[in-house]
């Protein structure tokens, strides 16, 4: 921190913490009603998870052409002002629609007003790490755009990898590369907050005997979402053990969720069916595949979701009803299932070239401890509490304070866009009422 | 402090330690990327030929070379005669002759 520098106080009617998916539609509702919003996201894009989805259930429409135009109208708004790598450090509420709010904005070593996305900085570095957006799958370099429909499409410099050989910027054709930038403070006064900060995946290494991380070809479902992805790691779906064409996938539904021994006990409402939807686009990419989904319910609630269901078994996707309780590796990269049949009620096992366990969704901490002089409540499972769920579901336990998507609890796309809505209506009529 | 524009990384030198695994990291793919590259000069292979003749596990084959692929020095071949592996070459670019 350049602590010569005293922080600089900005002035908004509302901040929407987290740009993905719900914050965005928050702030696109709340910017078009005239209002000037600061959307803060701690990562280098924004667009959330939903930006680095192949397609969504269960219509099959790309995820990218749907979010892209939407970003993009976020981006280009005269109401919008978005600050990437950010992160929120203090709320404190001073009065009725008086919040002021510590945030620090990271270095990103790159003037993003003077970057044009020419990759000739990503050309020279000569580092290669391994990349988050790809979920582990490839490598990128330290000096990189992050993935190629990141908003802003600029580069950023990964400082912890990075080896200051200063190649990069010596390539640089708008000098926009700066090593001498520090992190900032700001001080923002707001009327209104929506709280959209999403949810994360659980991670499979807390359950060992299903192998990942020790058995490169046991992937998590978002590998798998890469995998058929546009903008994919590979030329085409392949075992990351050794780059065989996979031709027999198994899907292990509820890793992770509805499970008492990892600590959540709920269902994550989006694995059945965006396994059934990667299954249904699997059977496209590798019309030879064999694909097996073992599950212990099949839960499709939402519009279309039972023929969704349907279509994948008419199409030849197995279902088995079983639970899986180990899963080992063969010599040849072959995994094989131990699975209690729960129809047949014996034990058995199955071979297969590639697993794929469908990770569930688990609250992101955090959001709660920044709150100063009043207390965000959170649920049983650590999601935000909503107060006041069926009459006003946006509404937290902090007046002015709202909530946006899957901060609130496990959703799909079109639930989260919804409660973005909601959050963005709630805000507005907290807004009017300073006025009456 | 006068910066100048294009060679600021010196300033961030003065006070910031490169960690040892980072060049560490930095020879070891760099080191890889020269082997994987030597192997395809003689012949388009597959990542289990590339990884007995290297030695090397073939998911660290895997993904070096998919990198190499993503950086533009390599490109994807035909398939193997069994419909599993597919074969990888050097891109045709001139930038493998590094």
């Amino acid at each position: 921190m350049n602590m010569q520098e005293p922080r600089k106080t900005l002035e908004y009617d509302v901040l929407v913490i987290g740009g993905g998916i719900a914050g965005g539609e928050s702030a696109i509702n709340l910017a078009n009603l005239g209002y000037k919003v600061l959307l803060v996201e701690k990562d280098l894009s924004i667009g959330g998870k939903m930006i680095l989805l192949s397609k969504v259930f269960p219509t099959l429409d790309c995820a990218a052409c749907i979010t892209t135009p939407k970003v993009s109208e976020i981006a280009r708004h005269p109401n919008i002002t978005i600050f990437t790598g950010t992160e929120t450090r203090k709320i404190t509420k001073k009065g009725e629609h008086r919040f002021e709010v510590d945030i620090l904005q990271k270095p990103r070593y790159v003037h993003i007003e003077d970057c044009t996305g020419c990759q000739l900085c990503e050309e020279a570095c000569p580092v290669s790490v391994t990349d988050e957006y790809q979920y582990g799958l490839v490598g990128r370099k330290a000096a990189f755009i992050p993935f190629s429909i990141a908003s802003p499409r600029v580069a950023a410099i990964d400082i912890e990898n990075c080896t200051l050989c200063g190649a990069c910027e010596r390539v640089c054709p708008t000098n926009c590369i700066d090593f001498t930038m520090t992190e900032e403070e700001f001080l923002v006064k707001v009327k209104a907050i929506v709280v959209a900060t999403g949810f994360n995946l659980f991670d499979p290494l807390k359950i060992p005997r299903y192998g990942y991380g020790k058995f490169r070809n046991v992937l998590t479902s978002m590998q798998m979402e890469r995998q058929l992805a546009p903008t994919r790691p590979f030329n085409t779906v392949l075992r990351p053990g050794d780059g065989k064409l996979p031709d027999n996938i198994a899907y292990v539904l509820c890793t992770g969720s509805r499970d008492k021994s990892v600590g959540n006990p709920i269902c994550s409402q989006i694995c059945c069916m965006y396994s059934i939807k990667q299954a249904q686009l699997l059977m496209g990419a590798l019309p030879m595949a064999d694909i097996t989904i073992y599950y212990l319910h099949i839960r499709a609630f939402g519009k279309g979701f039972n023929e969704f269901y349907v279509q994948a078994q008419d199409m030849g996707v197995e279902f088995v009803k079983g639970k899986v309780g180990k899963i080992t590796e063969k010599e040849n990269g072959n995994l094989i299932l131990r699975y209690e049949d729960v129809e047949a009620g014996t034990v058995q096992e199955a071979e297969h070239d590639m697993v794929v366990l469908s990770v569930g969704v688990l609250p992101n901490l955090g959001i709660s401890d920044v709150f100063e002089n009043e207390k965000l409540e959170l649920d049983p499972f650590n999601f935000i509490n909503q107060s006041d769920m069926l009459a006003s579901p946006a509404k937290t336990s902090i007046e002015g304070v709202f909530v946006a998507g899957t901060a609130s609890g496990p959703m799909d796309i079109p639930d989260s866009i919804l409660s973005g809505g909601a959050a963005s209506a709630e805000t507005t009529s907290y807004l009017r009422r300073e006025s009456l | 402090m006068e910066v100048e524009k294009g060679k600021t990384a010196k300033y961030l030198k003065e006070k910031h330690e490169i960690p040892k695994q980072v060049t560490e990291h930095l020879k070891y793919f760099t080191k890889t990327k020269k082997m994987l590259l030597n192997a395809l000069r003689e012949e388009d292979k597959t990542i289990p030929q590339l990884a007995e003749e290297l030695g090397l596990p073939a998911q660290e084959v895997m993904f070096q070379l998919m990198s190499l692929l993503k950086y533009g020095f390599v490109e994807t071949g035909e398939m193997d005669d069994m419909d599993e592996y597919f074969y990888y070459k050097l891109k045709s670019n001139g930038k493998n002759k590094s």
